[in-house]
């Protein structure tokens, strides 16, 4: 079977089956509990406008806060119960975030739901505002709202739609779970975003580390006219929108643009599930699937409700194992490290890890030593070490902007291989943040 | 509960600076041992002074500036055995001693210490004193064990002579692969360094562009020039300086294509130098030349970024 890969990359944790040994072959559980704290800036772009207030009751799915603008999504109660607290919170965002906090009464009092239509007779136009509706964002963590995506803009083309199913990021599988358990939601999404957008070719794309994932799809899209299966050989990022539309389809999305420049949209299996969902029942996206892994009693695939606490999370999974010494959401790659347990899953978090005293060294910088790994693993074929020297040493913006600094996509893939311990992404983000910034106030 | 939080990545690879130095002090065990084994205790003691001046130069040099200590790195312990390695067993043991102060003080700590450093310090080094000091320099010592082990335990010194490549045509392809040969501790058992080479191309220290196009191009220049390929490989100090001094991260390009032209170059040098220059030999000059061309070639190689139209640099 051909593979298709992408230029440099890397094999994080590869003596360690990436680390997600211990929760590939855990089947999805749901989980709800007894409180919810939902921010309104889960997605990217202008946050969600409150429309509950405290004390008030709220169905499980009912609209609770409207979107800001036509490329907002609006929120929606994740559990039914009274609202508690609605305010001003610090949570893993620069600042305070716009929260509703619900207790669960553990009714499941669903608000009522209309469905759009099936997979095939749902009307076109639509299944785009059912998605905006449904308060649907990219699930493989980024947040887009999805709707906005989908609006293909005039004058612009689209050919092919990839469906991500790479999950190259370490311990994540969530993804995984999904793409073995409910293949059909993914292909019933899939067939409604390709309708909603007129494109009649879909490619799933998901690494070779994943047969049974492999096996799974390639089972549900038999007789899916346009939809195929692609087999990724497994490489971090593979899972990065611009590489995996390189890996399948040779084509470069160029500096500045989006994948639409090229001719293609694509959207994280999560998501193609979400709008599934979204369309076929009209239920809107108040859960995500999660990687709960670590130093936990269970390390688990948890369906939990948007708004869990990492706390309440790890409780569930048989709690922690020993005194955690870092938590982030997401993989060890990208993932946000959070300073308290409090914090909620939001539609962003497609894992949670906990790293024990022992896994958490802080490292110290030593010189750089030239020896080339970090040029190598950049996907966007930077030159990392140079860039950090540009911008520690003399401080120069200019000269950053010159060696591509703002195409960096932070992968941390350079600063994962420095023999020097040298904190090259994080430098990189810092000095290409702002730089944007400067950017936008010209 | 108390959670440290820092930027991701949150867990790296476990290479680090000391274990890529360590692999190639690994790498470089056959070469010493058969350099030892060669020409006996006598270059056990010059290969001791080199290392150990090496170590000592950079701990003061680090001390006495106030700067943090970095010889935990074992980046000294490399420049001061590769010096050694490249020095006859007859040399009186100052010279090891001031070739390592030189190569660590004047070429590494000066141009900013690790990493820092246009030139191979150990090349500088043997660089210069074979310039400052050529009577002592050239004077090869025969390997003790082609003499026999009675004339070595009378402990009277092995007879100068010249190397293979004044001497061309006396050695056989099996003494000049085995190191049978006259020459410096490290450069004559070519079969000790092919596997410390396929040592540090298994354990991925090294990438096989730069050895493999330096051999190949002098092999193949020195063929066109009416040489025998197969010996001016196999003979001199082509295949040691290919495979650990040519490779040094910090003096050669970065790019794929940077280490392909410096490689070639490297070749073109040393087959120019030993056909028309007036020194036997030329891999270092030819390595320390191509090292002044190395920032060069990182400028004029630069990859095309993802996404962009190639520009010049």
């Amino acid at each position: 079977m051909r593979k298709y890969t992408f230029g440099g990359g890397i094999h994080p944790l590869s003596d360690k089956h990436e680390g997600k040994a211990p929760t590939r072959m855990r089947e999805i559980t749901d989980f709800a509990p007894d409180q919810v704290t939902i921010p309104m800036d889960m997605h990217l772009g202008a946050p969600s406008v409150p429309i509950v207030a405290k004390g008030d009751y709220v169905k499980l799915g009912q609209v609770i806060a409207t979107a800001a603008g036509p490329r907002g999504i609006p929120v929606h109660a994740s559990v039914s119960g009274t609202v508690s607290d609605v305010g001003l919170r610090q949570l893993a965002g620069r600042v305070p975030s716009m929260t509703i906090v619900i207790d669960n009464d553990h009714k499941d009092d669903w608000v009522e739901l209309t469905k759009v239509g099936g997979v095939e007779d749902a009307p076109k136009d639509q299944i785009i505002p059912a998605i905006q509706q449904a308060g649907i964002c990219g699930l493989g963590g980024a947040c887009f709202p999805t709707h906005a995506k989908m609006i293909i803009p005039e004058g612009k083309h689209v050919d092919t739609l990839i469906i991500n199913g790479a999950e190259c990021e370490t311990f994540l599988t969530s993804d995984f779970r999904l793409m073995v358990e409910h293949p059909e939601r993914i292909i019933q999404g899939t067939r409604l975003a390709m309708r909603a957008m007129d494109i009649d070719r879909a490619i799933i794309g998901i690494e070779d580390n994943k047969p049974e994932a492999i096996e799974a799809m390639s089972k549900a899209v038999h007789g899916h006219q346009g939809i195929e299966v692609a087999v990724l050989k497994t490489k971090y990022p593979q899972g990065g929108e611009r590489y995996i539309i390189s890996a399948l389809l040779k084509r470069e999305v160029p500096s500045g643009g989006l994948p639409l420049d090229v001719h293609v949209v694509v959207l994280n299996v999560g998501t193609v599930a979400a709008i599934s969902d979204a369309v076929l029942e009209g239920s809107p996206l108040i859960t995500r699937i999660v990687t709960v892994t670590g130093v936990v009693q269970n390390p688990s695939n948890l369906r939990v409700r948007v708004g869990t606490s990492i706390k309440d999370a790890v409780e569930f999974c048989g709690g922690y194992t020993e005194p955690p010494a870092r938590i982030f959401y997401g993989g060890s790659m990208t993932g946000i490290a959070v300073p308290e347990d409090s914090f909620p899953i939001t539609k962003a978090n497609n894992g949670v890890v906990v790293l024990g005293e022992k896994q958490v060294t802080d490292y110290k910088e030593s010189p750089c030593i030239r020896c080339g790994r970090c040029v190598r693993a950049c996907p966007t074929r930077l030159n990392p070490f140079q860039i950090k020297d540009v911008l520690d040493n003399m401080d120069d913006l200019d000269g950053a902007e010159k060696l591509h600094i703002t195409d960096c996509c932070v992968c941390g893939a350079c600063s994962y291989v420095c023999p020097a311990r040298r904190t090259l992404s994080a430098s990189i983000k810092a000095g290409r943040d702002v730089i944007l910034a400067r950017r936008m106030a010209k | 509960m108390k959670l440290r939080v820092a930027a991701a990545p949150h867990l790296v690879t476990r290479e680090s600076t000391r274990m890529l130095m360590l692999d190639v002090l690994i790498a470089l065990l056959p070469t010493t041992a058969a350099g030892i084994y060669l020409f006996g205790l006598r270059a056990a003691w010059v290969l001791c002074a080199s290392v150990v001046a090496a170590v000592v130069s950079e701990f003061l040099w680090q001390k006495l500036m106030k700067r943090p200590v970095r010889v935990g790195d074992l980046s000294a312990v490399v420049t001061g055995l590769i010096l050694g390695l490249n020095l006859p067993s007859t040399v009186p043991l100052w010279i090891p001693v001031l070739g390592s102060a030189m190569a660590i003080i004047l070429v590494k700590e000066l141009f900013g210490g690790i990493g820092h450093n246009f030139m191979n310090p150990a090349m500088f080094a043997r660089a210069f004193l074979l310039a400052s000091f050529p009577a002592r320099m050239i004077v090869f010592a025969l390997p003790e064990r082609l003499l026999g082990a009675s004339q070595a335990l009378s402990g009277v010194d092995a007879v100068a002579s010249a190397t293979p490549l004044v001497m061309q045509g006396n050695w056989s392809y099996m003494d000049l692969l085995l190191g049978n040969i006259p020459g410096t501790i490290g450069e004559v058992s070519k079969i000790a360094i092919l596997i410390g080479f396929l040592y540090l191309l298994f354990v991925g220290t090294i990438r096989w562009e730069i050895p493999v196009l330096f051999a190949g191009s002098t092999a193949l220049l020195s063929w066109i020039v009416g040489a025998d390929p197969l010996a001016a490989v196999l003979s001199g100090g082509v295949l040691f300086g290919a495979v650990f001094m040519a490779t040094d991260y910090a003096t050669s390009p970065v790019y794929t294509a940077g280490k392909c032209i410096y490689a070639i170059g490297c070749g073109i040098m040393v087959v120019v130098i030993r056909q028309y220059g007036n020194y036997p030999e030329g891999v270092t000059f030819a390595i320390l030349l191509m090292n002044c061309v190395t920032p060069l070639l990182d400028r004029f190689t630069v990859r095309r970024v993802y996404g962009t139209v190639k520009k010049h640099a």
